[in-house]
């Protein structure tokens, strides 16, 4: 009996251990949870191009389009490492709407940033105060969103994509 | 430069570890060779430490781990407290702590010294485990692949002085418990029956219950004033984490002070001695590894989390197993008596254990349901109020009388007069809250906390001769203690059972009636801060037709993380706080919540009472 009392601290231990170690193994993550925007309508927003300042596009704009939204800047490092990668989807899904925003940034450095680095985006609009980051509740860049037909936020992804995560998370999406 | 001495010097005191365990199955050191290898591996996880804080103080981006979670625009404190508001560095830290505790601990005198010695090889095995584990997982000297001039910012809402210090006070506490584990560990293997680690443990344990207790009110302070939802404690898993060493080495200390009655329960200050640090190392695996949503989510990692639990698994294993195998025995029978001090401290024992457990279970068990059904549950406030709460309260009862009973017999000295006290105040807040709100908690929780202070200043007056000395307060110290306990219970009762919410929307130069307070919206401003943007409403308190004070609440806006944080705007008072926060603009109205929260003061009243006491508890011999 006392040695049950002196083993029990040993048998919790294991119990808690089992648990944690399946836990961790079945890959679920609680940092990332579902964000309150999944499922809810795009937020409202207006933004100028960067390109022609008298072309605006607006959150109405994309009535029956998929979109897949990416905020950028030319001084955010691991918006470089993600940047290749939206090539391939443009080539894949050329129906998708890519849509780029430049968030705080000098427009010369922008500009200079994606004809270095290439052009994926369809559109990109200009967020210089992060106004429109604001109203997605972006965290830090890059933010990726895909959104539905209806004009529903289907998808968010915090930082920077990966090949995997493109084809494990967005691709079935598309 | 300072990223490659500081891993240079982490590597090197990890190494020397390593070596010192090995060398030490071949060489028989002697006292002052040993000593000093203890005090050179501490020496260099301290500057290691340091030298992480100074790129951070210096904004050297070619650090990775500066450049993610530091700006050039941070105020200097919290570039310093940027050094531990990330997962890499707050191991560090962690580390750091261990091994000032080392160092502090190998100039101990008057213990014998094998037992000494086994001890501190106890602490370097520690030390091996955790360093390996930042060195493998989590380095935070890694070179930046890429020349950048600016960071990436840190959590604007650990951006508060409160927080900044908070993580190290709550880490010597944690860490604090390690070298009462390696006490116990050692006390096993050394069979010898030397009462010495009694009073060197008691020492720890109280030194490191007294930093627990400091760091979980600053946060709790911090959770009241920054997170803006008007309360103080929410059950949240990583408060619940740290309540449970808390509780656990409340129990130590107070079974520790059974050695004074010569009633050693060897077995039981060994096992909680173990319990104690493996529920720290588990708190922090359970923050560190990301495995439960909280507001101190971090970023996690699977392998990280891992390497952890192995730490985990392999401390409390270990503990748990030597404690299995070399079981000791009670040298005498303990003095079980109807109502002696014995036995008060027993069954407050065996209640803190079960409040403890309950936590326990209360924390795990969404890992568990998730794990079994895949459904993501969480247990909550009403849980914990409804089994912790009334586990406690007997506890409480118990304690108020606990101090005065004897060693060896039943007899209570001036036992009529506790009879008449407690039921003469009983009565007291019985007829005053039938005549204004009556809540049962309210009464419950106002009796015990009245009657806790009350027994405890009568313990005093009656057992010494009251000369106003430094001796006289390390003598009645256990009572002032328990004074702290009472009064915190009166804020902990009336702050929640008494509070009062109200709403409002109100625009510039509105005026309204809180209570007895008017309460006007002066104004409302836009500022631009050093590395934020603020916008604060600018509250008037008026009473007796007198501007008493203004208080200032609204949000702070970060562009370098782009994070709102709300500031709560408090008035303190000693018998309530009016707490504000400023929520959004409607129709050129805003929305502003008041809470009316009375006796909030007293909870960081009573702690401090009781962390003063508890330092005045170290210096006694």
């Amino acid at each position: 009996m006392k040695r049950l009392i002196v083993l029990s601290p040993l048998v919790i231990l294991l119990i808690i251990c089992f648990f944690i170690l399946i836990y961790l193994l079945s890959n679920k993550d609680p940092s990332k949870p579902p964000s309150a925007l999944i499922n809810k309508d795009i937020p409202i927003f207006e933004s100028k191009s960067l390109y022609e300042t008298d072309k605006i596009i607006k959150s109405q704009d994309f009535k029956n389009k998929k979109v897949l939204i990416n905020f950028f800047a030319s001084w955010c490092l691991p918006c470089k490492v993600e940047h290749p990668l939206f090539f391939e989807i443009s080539e894949n899904y050329p129906d998708l709407f890519m849509l780029g925003f430049n968030h705080k940034d000098k427009s010369e450095d922008a500009k200079n940033y994606l004809s270095e680095d290439g052009n994926p985006y369809d559109f990109v609009g200009v967020d210089s105060d992060g106004m429109i980051a604001l109203e997605f509740g972006v965290f830090g860049l890059p933010e990726t969103f895909l959104i539905n037909e209806k004009g529903k936020i289907i998808y968010k992804f915090m930082g920077p994509l990966t090949k995997e995560i493109i084809k494990n998370e967005i691709i079935p999406l598309l | 430069m300072s990223s490659l001495v500081g891993f240079i010097s982490l590597a090197l005191a990890v190494i020397i570890n390593i070596f010192l365990l090995i060398s030490n199955f071949f060489i028989k050191y002697n006292n002052k060779i040993f000593n000093l290898i203890i005090k050179v591996s501490s020496i260099l996880t301290i500057i290691s430490f340091f030298s992480l804080m100074y790129a951070y103080i210096v904004s050297d981006f070619s650090n990775f781990n500066v450049f993610q979670n530091s700006h050039s625009e941070k105020p200097l404190i919290y570039k310093i407290s940027g050094t531990w508001g990330n997962h890499e560095g707050s191991m560090l830290l962690w580390l750091s702590i261990l091994s000032i505790y080392g160092f502090f601990f190998s100039r101990t005198e008057n213990i014998n010294i094998k037992f000494k010695q086994q001890t501190l090889l106890i602490q370097s095995f520690l030390h091996v485990l955790f360093g390996l584990f930042i060195v493998f997982t989590s380095n935070p000297f890694l070179v930046n692949s890429v020349i950048v001039k600016e960071g990436l910012g840190l959590n604007p809402i650990l951006q508060d002085p409160g927080l900044a210090i908070h993580p190290p006070i709550l880490y010597a506490g944690y860490v604090g418990y390690s070298i009462v584990f390696s006490l116990a560990i050692a006390g096993l293997f050394s069979d010898s029956d030397n009462k010495g680690w009694i009073f060197v443990t008691k020492r720890w344990a109280l030194i490191s219950w007294t930093f627990l207790t400091g760091g979980i009110a600053l946060g709790s302070y911090w959770a009241y004033y920054e997170l803006g939802w008007g309360g103080w404690w929410f059950w949240d898993p990583v408060e619940n984490i740290s309540l449970m060493p808390w509780i656990a080495g409340l129990a130590l200390v107070h079974s520790l002070l059974m050695a004074k009655g010569e009633q050693i329960i060897k077995k039981w200050i060994i096992f909680l001695s173990i319990l104690c640090f493996s529920l720290s190392v588990f708190g922090t695996f359970l923050v560190r590894s990301g495995i439960l949503t909280s507001v101190h989510s971090f970023a996690s990692d699977a392998s990280r989390g891992l390497f952890i639990l192995l730490i985990f698994f392999i401390i409390t294993g270990f503990g748990f197993l030597v404690f299995l195998l070399k079981t000791p025995e009670n040298s005498k029978p303990i003095n079980f008596l109807f109502i002696n001090k014995v036995s008060a401290l027993v069954i407050n024992n065996i209640l803190m254990i079960i409040a403890t457990l309950t936590i326990l279970l209360g924390t795990i068990y969404p890992i568990i349901v998730e794990v079994l059904t895949n459904d993501r549950i969480s247990v909550g406030g009403p849980y914990f109020n409804s089994t912790v709460i009334p586990i406690m309260i007997p506890g409480f009862l118990l304690m108020s009388i606990a101090p005065i009973l004897s060693w060896q017999t039943n007899r209570i000295r001036n036992a009529r007069l506790y009879v008449i006290g407690f039921i003469a105040i009983s009565l007291l807040v019985l007829v005053q809250s039938y005549l204004s709100t009556f809540n049962t908690w309210g009464v419950l929780g106002l009796i015990l906390g009245i009657w806790i202070i009350t027994a405890s200043f009568i313990s005093i007056i009656s057992s010494y001769k009251i000369d106003f000395n430094f001796k006289l307060l390390q003598k009645i110290n256990p009572h002032i203690a328990h004074i702290g306990v009472g009064i915190a219970i009166i804020g902990i009762t009336c702050s929640s059972v008494f509070k009062n919410e109200y709403d409002f929307n109100l625009n510039e130069g509105d005026t309204v009636q809180i209570e007895d307070t008017i309460v006007k919206l002066e104004k409302i401003e836009m500022t631009n801060e050093v590395n934020f943007q603020a916008l604060r409403a600018n509250f008037l308190i008026e009473r007796n037709k007198k501007v008493v004070a203004n208080i200032k609440a609204g949000k702070n806006y970060y562009p370098v993380s782009k994070m709102i944080t709300t500031e709560a705007g408090i008035y303190h008072e000693l018998y309530k706080d009016i707490y504000f926060i400023v929520g959004d603009q409607k129709d050129k109205n805003w929305f502003v919540k008041v809470y009316i929260n009375p006796f909030v003061s007293f909870i960081w009243i009573g702690v401090l009472i009781m962390v003063v006491s508890g330092f005045i508890g170290v210096t006694r011999k």
